[in-house]
């Protein structure tokens, strides 16, 4: 087991560190001078445009400039946007807690409704109720977020129009209010596809012998079902939810410009189209980390509960 | 040939097979041959008849700048699928080799490969989409091949997998010892072999393609004006979202249609390629049957 979690942690710092290069040399291809962003069309001369060569670190050779980013980077230290000339740290604190929100309500949406559905569906299979959520899980796995936010709006605005879209947030309850559209809008998606797979792992697990020799013994069908298979089946539903919480993560950046919240993912867009280096890289970075560090502590936990993942 | 096919248990037209392919076919028609279905421009502006509702000219209205929303539609259609289809294509063309190359001769060159694909995949999808973007700079050219490179390490994994089982068999064996070189090997006996899971999987991107794309154009990070294009469409209109909600809401309902029915089509491949899936007739036809037999 030690050795597996070392094994796992070493290959998440390199991970990390490939990752972290990548992005760098990436934001730096871009075509548009850096300059031209930080000064955004006013009128300069050429020792305003050196000073602020050095004030943003732009004169210093590229890997010296890396190793300032990561080194800042690591320290809480985000280096200053171009464009907002402000420090970056102060961006992402005002909008992080939508993005972390939104991805972290829509998760536990999808779950709660999304696990007990396919176990119902499983349990009735071919009965109408699995017929009709299997269809609607179909449509739903078709309907890219902001479609189904576009979507969601409609029907907002139709029966419940006195739902707050736009306005600033203060109070705890107004930010819960606020989030639960956007919540529920970015959820659908993996709610269908949890739905689909927990649908057909309890089905498998419903014809596996032991549930024959469960039946056999006299057990009830409900604690069969919800005792014995559920176990099995709800394993790989997680581990997947894992991986779809990279897609989770850049669905909130389409549900964020649907809703128009001020989120990381609004902020990112806006960032590549004016080409604000410290901001593209600190927000992709962080939204890399985010996922990694997930799928990470989705691996050990498996590997916790599964003896077959740590003694491979 | 049909006799027999009648004949072996369970079928491969089945209601949802027949429903989506004849949808999906009906909308390529009316996508390839959308000149002779509207005789609209799709960029003509006419600023007389802006935000006009459905009428029998203009069958879903037009837009803010008098555009024909139908005709438009049926034009971003054209954009929407060859790019999508050129995602595709990408992925196949990286991919494909990579999987077989990396399964095929294993050790360092697999192991190189892979540890490749597994950077590429450490970023959630779009996200990579969006680095790419940001260094080559916005458009439909630089999105799709965006995507493109997003989307080959599943291939190349899958394609890797396939090759593992059949490197093993038989017949490579065979064309081995006959002298066949790698190449030959390769692509000329083991690949057409990996064909139809590679296929049912290319199917499926395609739809994915379909949806990634459509999102990377609504951020204003693909096709750039005034193409018309499914994902742009929803952009563009999307201010009119509460007042006139059909013509801001159709290109996406056609992009579900479209990405459903794909999907549904695929399901349907899956299912009669493995044969404890497949749909079976009811029991009253397979009693009939039963009589046929005895009485024969």
């Amino acid at each position: 087991m030690k050795k597996y979690v070392l094994k796992r942690i070493l290959q998440f710092l390199i991970t990390m560190l490939i990752v972290s290069v990548l992005i760098f040399v990436m934001v730096r291809l871009s075509r548009t001078d850096p300059l031209a962003a930080i000064v955004g069309g006013k009128q300069t001369t050429p020792e305003i445009l050196a000073q602020l060569k050095t004030k943003f670190g732009l004169d210093k050779p590229v890997v010296a400039q890396y190793f300032s980013w990561i080194g800042g980077f690591l320290h809480g230290d985000l280096g200053m946007s171009f464009k907002y000339q402000a420090p970056v740290s102060g961006l992402l604190t005002a909008r992080l807690p939508v993005t972390l929100g939104l991805v972290f309500f829509a998760s536990i949406i999808a779950m709660v409704v999304a696990i007990p559905l396919g176990v119902v569906a499983a349990r009735h299979k071919d009965s109408p109720f699995d017929v009709i959520s299997s269809v609607i899980c179909l449509v739903l796995a078709g309907t890219p977020p902001f479609l189904m936010s576009l979507i969601f709006i409609l029907f907002l605005a139709r029966f419940f129009p006195s739902y707050p879209f736009t306005g600033s947030f203060e109070t705890v309850p107004q930010y819960l209010l606020r989030m639960l559209a956007p919540s529920i809008a970015l959820s659908f998606t993996m709610i269908a596809l949890s739905f689909r797979m927990m649908r057909s792992n309890m089905i498998e697990q419903m014809q596996a012998q032991y549930t024959m020799t469960g039946k056999a013994k006299g057990l009830p069908p409900k604690v069969i079902s919800w005792r014995h298979n559920f176990r099995n089946a709800i394993i790989p539903v997680l581990s997947v939810a894992s991986i779809q919480f990279g897609s989770l993560i850049v669905g909130s950046v389409l549900v964020e410009t649907v809703f128009s919240l001020s989120g990381l993912g609004t902020l990112l867009i806006d960032s590549i189209k004016a080409s604000d280096y410290a901001v593209e890289q600190d927000i992709m970075m962080l939204l890399v980390a985010l996922f990694l560090i997930i799928s990470l502590v989705v691996d050990l936990l498996y590997a916790l509960i599964d003896p077959r993942i740590r003694l491979k | 040939m049909g006799a027999s096919k009648k004949k072996s248990y369970g079928r491969f037209f089945t209601v949802p097979v027949v429903i989506s392919l004849s949808i999906l076919i009906f909308l390529l028609l009316c996508i390839i041959f959308a000149p002779f279905i509207t005789k609209t421009d799709p960029n003509a502006l006419d600023l007389l008849n802006v935000l006009k509702g459905p009428s029998k000219e203009h069958l879903l209205g037009t837009d803010k700048t008098g555009r024909d929303i139908f005709t438009r539609i049926l034009y971003g259609g054209r954009t929407s699928l060859l790019s999508a289809l050129g995602v595709v294509m990408i992925s196949v063309v990286i991919g494909i080799p990579t999987g077989l190359i990396s399964g095929y001769y294993g050790g360092k060159v697999d192991m190189i490969l892979m540890r490749i694909c597994d950077v590429v995949v450490s970023f959630p999808a779009l996200l990579l989409a969006f680095i790419f973007v940001a260094a080559f700079g916005r458009g439909l050219g630089n999105a799709v091949l965006a995507l493109g490179i997003v989307y080959v390490p599943m291939l190349a994994k899958l394609t890797r997998s396939l090759m593992l089982v059949e490197k093993n068999k038989t017949y490579v064996e065979a064309a081995y010892s006959i002298g066949y070189s790698d190449r030959k090997i390769i692509f000329h006996e083991i690949f057409p072999n990996c064909l139809p899971t590679i296929l049912v999987e290319l199917t499926l991107d395609l739809g994915y393609a379909i949806l990634d794309l459509a999102s990377m154009s609504f951020l204003g990070l693909g096709v750039q004006p005034p193409t018309s294009d499914w994902g742009y469409m929803l952009e563009e209109n999307r201010a009119f979202l509460t007042t006139s909600p059909l013509m801001a809401i159709s290109p996406g309902i056609v992009i579900i249609v479209f990405v459903v029915c794909l999907n549904v089509f695929v399901d349907g491949v899956e299912m009669y390629s493995d044969p404890s899936r497949r749909r079976m007739p009811s029991m009253k036809k397979l009693k009939k049957r039963m009589e046929l037999i005895e009485h024969a």
